[in-house]
């Protein structure tokens, strides 16, 4: 069990990222008995009913002949569809209460997924490191040394400035030409609904997106024995906090927070993952790689 | 406002220790990086502010509460003015005098017809009162708003014929003063008699929230005339020898002759001419009162004309009565005591008696009930039927007195009362020639004129044992000489020595005469009292402990004073009216009781201004009682210390949830 779900704590003590992800894919694949197939593809998947935006290319016109209902095909990822992380670096990934920040996980994760679609998959894989701009950027792709080239970027990340969803987002769609799978990692400290307005145009053009919600576990509960002085992380802002307010308002705001994020991403159509970085990394994917088999 | 403990204020110097820890814990605030405050925003600034607020309240009430604390401990106070504590509220009370001289000139009827007027003008919904007082203060209301009520008391009041008595008024008042928190305003409707004020002004004093009002019915004294006194025989032996003495005075009044007549059962006896000098008193004797067996209701009377023709006749009872029989039981060996005896009780004026002598064994068969008193002379050798018909004679009311001589001495019993003979005692044997008498209670009827047997010799004396007696008399040795024991309802009166001149020389001494006469009296029942009582005066009708038979009261009207319950078992009664009273006491005797009223009610001169004044003057609510008022003060240190109960309960309650959210976190 020990080895199957590692403290990401133990995770950080491993110096190189390509040891983290291998570490991390190979305990949770080695555990995998009954679902071999988990990993990404763009095979046919289903019908659905047109929207505004769809891409015209995708209606089934066969199917709108018949019924004159105009039904868009959706397809698994294929064999070599690209996997875009777009891994928010702002002040706030910052954050740690047990030893692992939530940047940290968070480059655990966009590791261990580039491991397994590279290695495992043959898929092609990039990454954009944003706060309030884009910082870095490594085109998808598959060719030789492409997983040095992101985990050299992971590497590079340091947590500064602020969360800018809107401007970033607006950059992302002149990057990404091709449709394939995008995951957002960040602890998305905006509005649900300013967040989901940046990141659904990613979706419109075909691209499955995902939201890697990550959290530190007392940013969800926070446990204060005495009134404290918070200090934001990115604007340097303070306020005094009681544990009365810590213990009950905040804890409803986080919540709700959580809830209107997980709702709107659903209605957007876009995949919702919380991440608790007190969990085991491999836990989560495998986790989370359970959930989206159980969707297609 | 001042403080009676003012150093404990420096108690408030505790209060900066809550402030300070709160001003501590306020200022112990972490930084801690959080990752975004975007959830606490305003919401958070409003937490913290109730947070605080909620803090600020805990700090207020620990201030709070050692600040009461230190405030309790200094007892601050306030001067209160009685008056305008009340806000003008105050109970009136109407003071009517009803004592005998406002029969004088319609006084009584005046003084209720100016009470009803002041009573209307009272403003509404006030407190009133209404008194009635004479000897004594009657509470016609307690303090009500009711005017009708108070309207209708004053229109209850009677005349009950006492002497009235400022001082008795003053100490009701200071009384209802002291139990009423409002200003007290007294209407005093009185003649303003001078001979009503006490001996001592100080018991005239007026309570310090009282202001007294007279209003006067008289403003000069008038001039009256009244029979002041009677001396009379109350039971009359000899009518030939009997004399009538009258004092007439005048109060106020100018040299006149007045005619003075002697009423007996409402005939005219005699009528005589008094001179009676201006304000002065003349004396006028009547010889020979020739009145029938039995009781008879006798008055004298002058012909005055004045303001109060209640005190122109004086009433006097007089008892026509045959001599008692007294039986002498003596040894014939001691034919001495029965000479002494008999002389003195035959010289006597106001004793009479027939003395019947036997020996001792003579006594089987004699009927107790004819006698008024037997006397034993150092009989030793009584028949014990004798002896137990006596103690039955005793036990209903008879009387026995008792000298014990060295017969009894040597029996070591003194007979009926049963009492112990220790020894006889020998004066020469003890190195004294004699004894005489040391301690003797001369208020005793027996004793009164005696002149405590001063210079009386005793050589041999009994040595009685008390026991439950009392001593009346004790010799130089502490030996007791006379003594009586009570047996039932009849008396027992024991001399611890012989009447035979060899015991002592009491036979030889001027006072044998008056003890004897004075202790044969009172042991009969007869004993001198006034043939007349004054109104208000108090009549025994039973002993303590005589409960069951029933006495009888009949007030001059012929009407019965006492219930069924009170016949049976009231100690005496109160004779209030001026009149003649029936009694039937409970031993059953009967007699008839004269009553009049106190003659200082009579002199009808009023009280000087000046007195008046200074009267007024002992309440505060006086002439000058702005000058003098002292406000008094009213500590308020229990009042806050419940405050400061109340505080520390608050503070506990806000502690608590404060501690119980502490946790929580």
């Amino acid at each position: 069990m020990l080895q199957r779900f590692l403290n990401p704590a133990v995770l950080a003590g491993i110096s190189g990222l390509e040891l983290v992800a291998r570490t991390v894919v190979e305990g949770f694949v080695a555990g995998l008995h009954r679902s071999p197939d988990f990993g990404f593809s763009q095979e046919f998947a289903e019908y659905r009913a047109y929207s505004e935006g769809d891409d015209l290319r995708y209606v089934d016109w066969n199917v709108f002949a018949r019924t004159e209902r105009a039904y868009i095909k959706r397809y698994r990822g294929e064999t070599n569809t690209l996997v875009t992380a777009l891994l928010d670096t702002s002040g706030s990934m910052g954050y740690s209460s047990h030893g692992v920040s939530k940047l940290d996980y968070a480059r655990y994760l966009c590791a261990s997924i580039f491991y397994l679609a590279i290695n495992r998959q043959r898929d092609g894989a990039g990454v954009i490191v944003f706060d309030d701009e884009i910082r870095h950027f490594v085109a998808p792709s598959t060719r030789q040394g492409q997983l040095m080239r992101l985990l050299h970027a992971l590497e590079k990340c340091e947590p500064r400035a602020r969360t800018d969803f809107a401007k970033p987002f607006f950059h992302f769609q002149q990057f990404l030409h091709r449709r394939g799978i995008v995951m957002v990692v960040s602890d998305f400290y905006e509005a649900p609904e300013k967040i989901v307005r940046s990141v659904e145009p990613l979706r419109h053009k075909g691209s499955e997106v995902v939201l890697f919600h990550v959290l530190d576990p007392r940013e969800i509960a926070p446990k204060l024995d005495e009134p404290v002085l918070l200090v934001d992380m990115e604007t340097a802002d303070s306020l005094e906090v009681s544990p009365d307010y810590a213990r009950t308002g905040y804890r409803e705001r986080i919540d709700a927070h959580i809830a209107a994020m997980r709702e709107q991403s659903k209605a957007a159509g876009l995949d919702y993952f919380l991440l608790d970085t007190s969990r085991p990394l491999d836990e989560a994917l495998r986790e989370y790689l359970s959930l989206r088999a159980g969707r297609m | 406002m001042g403080f009676l403990a003012p150093w404990f204020l420096a108690g408030l110097a505790a209060i900066a220790l809550p402030i300070y820890v709160h001003l501590l814990r306020q200022h112990n605030v972490v930084p801690l990086k959080f990752s975004s405050l975007m959830l606490f925003e305003k919401h958070m600034q409003s937490a913290v502010k109730r947070r605080r607020l909620r803090h600020l309240l805990l700090l207020a009430l620990r201030v709070l509460l050692l600040a009461l604390l230190a405030l309790a401990f200094a007892n601050p106070f306030v001067q209160r003015d009685p008056a305008a504590a009340t806000s003008g509220a105050r109970l009136e009370i109407v003071a009517i005098d009803r004592s005998f001289s406002m029969r004088a000139d319609n006084r009584l009827e005046r003084a209720k017809g100016e009470a009803l007027s002041i009573l209307s003008r009272r403003p509404a919904g006030g407190l009133g009162q209404v008194l009635a007082f004479g000897a004594t203060v009657q509470l016609m209301t307690q303090a009500v708003d009711d005017p009708a009520e108070l309207r209708a008391a004053v229109q209850a009041v009677e005349s009950d014929d006492s002497r009235s008595s400022y001082a008795e008024l003053a100490r009701v008042l200071r009384a209802i003063a002291q139990s009423s928190k409002l200003p007290v305003q007294v209407h005093l409707f009185s003649d303003m008699q001078k001979t009503s004020l006490p001996p001592s002004f100080s018991d005239l004093e007026l309570a310090a929230n009282m202001t007294l009002i007279p209003h006067p019915l008289a403003t000069a004294g008038k001039a009256n005339w009244a029979v002041e006194s009677v001396t009379a025989p109350r039971r009359l032996l000899d009518p030939a020898k009997s004399r009538v003495e009258a004092t007439v005075a005048g109060f106020s009044t100018p040299a006149a002759r007045r005619s003075v007549s002697l009423t007996v059962n409402g005939r005219v006896v005699e009528t005589k001419p008094a001179d009676v000098p201006a304000s002065g008193r003349a004396r006028v004797e009547f010889l020979g009162l020739d009145a029938p067996h039995g009781f008879s209701r006798c008055e004298v009377r002058i012909d005055s004309a004045d303001a109060l023709a209640a005190d122109d006749a004086f009433r006097f009872s007089v008892e026509r009565a045959d001599p008692r029989r007294l039986l002498f039981v003596h040894d014939q060996r001691q034919a001495r005591s029965m000479l002494y005896v008999r002389a003195a009780l035959e010289s006597s004026v106001e004793a009479s008696f027939l003395i019947e002598a036997v020996p001792p064994g003579e006594t089987a068969n004699l009927t107790l009930s004819k006698y008024s008193l037997v006397l034993l002379s150092d009989a030793a050798n009584l028949p014990e039927a004798f002896e137990a018909a006596l103690k039955g004679w005793v036990r209903t009311g008879g009387s026995v007195f008792v000298a014990a001589g060295p017969g009894i001495a040597a029996r070591r019993r003194v007979p009926v009362s049963g009492g112990a003979v220790i020894d006889l005692r020998y004066a020469t044997r003890e190195g004294a020639r004699f004894r005489t008498v040391a301690t003797a209670d001369t208020a005793h009827p027996a004793l009164r004129r005696a002149g405590r047997l001063e210079g009386v010799r005793f050589y041999q004396v009994a040595g009685v044992e008390p026991g439950d007696a009392r001593v009346l008399a004790r010799l130089d040795d502490q030996t007791p000489l006379l003594l009586e024991q009570r047996l039932g309802a009849g008396k027992i009166l024991i001399l611890a020595s012989a009447l035979d001149n060899v015991s002592n020389d009491l036979p030889l001494h001027a006072a044998f005469v008056p003890f004897i006469e004075q202790a044969a009296n009172y042991l009969a029942g007869g004993e001198t009292r006034a043939a007349s009582l004054t109104a208000g005066s108090f009549l025994e009708l039973r002993p303590e402990g005589g409960a069951g038979v029933a006495a009888e009261v009949l007030d001059p009207q012929g009407k019965r004073v006492l219930s069924f319950a009170e016949a049976a078992a009231a100690r005496g009664v109160t004779l209030t009216s001026p009149g003649f009273y029936e009694i039937r006491r409970a031993a059953g005797g009967r007699e008839l009781v004269a009553v009049n009223a106190d003659r200082r009610e009579s002199d009808l001169e009023v009280v000087p201004a000046e007195t008046l004044a200074l009267w007024q003057n002992t309440g505060q609510g006086g002439v000058d009682a702005a000058s003098v008022r002292e406000a008094k003060p009213w500590a308020m240190g229990w009042y806050i210390m419940l405050v400061v109960l109340l505080v520390a309960v608050t503070e506990f309650l806000f502690g608590l949830r404060y501690l119980a959210g502490e946790e929580a976190s």
